[in-house]
């Protein structure tokens, strides 16, 4: 058999053990082992492999970037900042249609930006916001569906635990991915304000009003989010005017938001404590899998699939359009069943190449960026697509008593924005690349 | 059992370990740019901040693992599994587990030929001169607790298997 016969039916074998609930990075790290080894003929060079892989890998200095911004988002969890975030967008919106919904959704996509995972967004907005919904009489379905969605913010907006991995798999500046997932992310959140808007005239059973702050108060309570806003300015400032670099990035946020919660009185002993195990958990899923993909792509590599794929590809005459629906196609369907960081691991190799090889009239670069923010964006769908969308799930958790299929028929108008979405981008790239372009 | 509950104080503690020095990575990254932005009063940044974030991150991932696999935090997919019944995932968890524990065990070894590789040749990082094998001794701590970790959950599935395990973690 030829390596690229081997390469692919690597991915069937993969998908089996998968399905056979066999840990995703476990089975990439199997599948990579034996590959390279009936690809080379003997276990040597596997083996000498993997001497150094593991400690280079774990030891990476841009992958070090990501433990790091977990604690942040654990040590922001812990400064109260959800509660305040939320104070003042429902004192700005919470009296409007909807406004409540609207306000969670405001708050996560701040939360967002000083928290670079969906699931610790979903659920610390969770917890300050669904009581707040419930108070004000909207439904379980649109309680549940805004704040899953919200979640996705989470990731969608900078920093991002994913576009760190995008931007190492596929060599590009995490600075300018930060920059360019932006306008992107702002987006997403003013479409799922709309998708509420519409929700609530079209159900409007489905939401009480809530009586209108007077505007002493509303100033009031947007003050308390300076830290927030100091924090995020800190950091992606900072990485974007060359203070320093996106791991040092995420070290000040690491230490502005640790310094926040201990000033709040979030952080003492069994505070850190839960905070870093929590970070452990997390952090020891994401390395296992991302030594488990680098197994696997280096197995990838020594069949020549990816090289193959993007030649063939490249002279195949389909249209780029085509192409690149059809990719996006599939990462809504593989989002249906897995999580965003495996997909983004296993596809990336073999889709970034393919995309690289399309020409879409633009710059190669520009190309990379705009390919990385539509991909963000579709595998972030997934979190909240039945039956897999973890979101969903750590949502409606949360909530004492909303039936699993409320919250799937809540997640569907958020969905469907998110389709929406994903074509303006398709058919826009100036949006993505429109602040790269302006800043650098 | 004595010994699983000594694995996981050790994973608990080394988990705890791995945190701290993490907490450090991220004064040490303060100190260094402050250090650097200051440059006009005379400071500095901290030498050979890059190689400890380097090490440091290495001793805190491996130091995760272990705590991770206790609290089975490894990404796996609930689909089909789910509708084959009791005795069917029981009997994937063990597999699963039995091959986690091999993997554990190779990364271990190939762990400590490379680190025996970095002694000999003496290879040192490139400001502050420190022996690369320290680093990888620190990594080893962790290599070492995820096979017994591993390990212990393979025989707590096997109990689960056998009927054994009334209740614990033995899913």
């Amino acid at each position: 058999m030829s390596g690229i016969d081997l390469g692919l039916l690597s991915f069937p074998v993969l998908m089996l053990l998968i399905f056979l609930r066999i840990p995703i990075g476990l089975a990439m790290l199997l599948i990579g082992f034996f590959g390279v080894w009936s690809v080379t003929g003997s276990s040597r060079a596997i083996l000498a492999q993997l001497k150094s892989v593991p400690y280079d890998t774990f030891s990476s200095y841009s992958l070090s970037i990501i433990p790091l911004f977990l604690l942040m988002g654990q040590f922001a969890t812990r400064g109260g900042m959800s509660k305040v975030l939320f104070e003042a967008a429902a004192a700005w919106i919470g009296h409007r249609r909807g406004g409540v919904a609207m306000a969670s959704v405001g708050a996560c996509a701040a939360f967002g930006a000083i928290c670079g995972s969906s699931l610790a967004t979903a659920a610390t907005m969770g917890q300050v916001a669904l009581p707040e919904l419930k108070r004000y009489g909207y439904s379980g379905s649109l309680s549940t569906g805004c704040l899953a969605a919200g979640g996705t913010l989470g990731i969608l907006i900078p920093p991002s635990v994913i576009l760190v991995i995008y931007a190492i798999l596929a060599e590009q500046n995490i600075a300018k991915l930060f920059i360019a997932a932006l306008l992107p992310g702002l987006l997403a959140a003013l479409g799922y304000i709309l998708a509420i808007a519409l929700y609530v005239r079209l159900f409007p059973d489905s939401a009480r009003q809530r009586d209108a702050v007077p505007s002493a108060e509303r100033w009031q309570a947007l003050a308390k989010v300076w830290p927030v806003l100091t924090v995020f300015l800190l950091v992606i400032g900072g990485i974007y005017a060359g203070w320093f670099t996106p791991t040092e990035g995420a070290a000040v946020g690491a230490a502005g938001t640790g310094l926040i919660a201990w000033l709040n009185g979030g952080l003492d002993w069994t505070g850190l404590k839960e905070s870093i195990l929590s970070t452990a958990v997390s952090t020891g899923m994401i390395f296992f899998i991302v030594l488990g993909a680098a197994v696997f792509n280096s197995f990838l590599a020594f069949s020549q699939l990816p090289q193959e794929a993007a030649r063939y590809v490249g002279e195949s005459g389909l249209s780029p359009w085509l192409v690149l629906t059809i990719m996006l196609l599939c990462y809504l369907l593989f989002g249906c069943i897995m999580d965003s960081l495996s997909m983004i691991l296993l596809t990336i190799p073999i889709f970034f190449p393919m995309a690289m090889a399309l020409d879409f009239g633009m710059s190669a670069e520009e190309t990379a960026l705009w390919f990385g923010i539509l991909v963000l964006i579709v595998v972030e769908v997934g979190l909240i697509t039945p039956p897999v969308g973890m979101n969903l799930f750590v949502i409606n958790s949360l909530s004492d008593g909303v039936p699993i299929g409320q919250t799937y028929r809540g997640a569907f108008p958020f969905i469907l924005s998110d389709f929406i979405r994903v074509v303006i981008l398709v058919l826009f790239p100036g949006i993505t690349l429109f602040l790269v372009t302006a800043l650098y | 059992m004595v010994i699983a509950r000594l694995i996981h104080r050790a994973a608990l503690a080394l988990a705890l370990a791995g945190g701290l020095v993490l907490v450090a990575m991220t004064l040490l990254t303060v100190a260094s740019i402050t250090g650097r932005g200051l440059i006009w009063l005379g400071l500095g940044p901290v030498p050979g901040t890059y190689e400890l974030i380097e090490m440091g991150g290495a001793f805190a991932v491996f130091s995760f693992l272990p705590w991770c696999q206790l609290q089975r935090g490894h990404v796996t997919v609930d689909l089909f599994m789910e509708r084959l019944g009791r005795r069917a995932n029981l009997i994937v968890d063990v597999l699963a587990n039995l091959l986690l524990t091999l993997a554990a065990a190779v990364i271990l070894w190939r762990l400590w030929l490379g680190l025996m590789d970095k002694a000999r040749y003496g290879e040192t990082s490139f400001i502050l001169g420190i022996p690369l094998w320290i680093g990888y001794s620190a990594a080893a701590l962790g290599a070492v607790l995820f096979v017994a970790v591993s390990a212990l959950t393979m025989v707590q599935s096997l109990q689960a298997l056998s009927g054994r395990a009334a209740e614990g973690d033995g899913r």
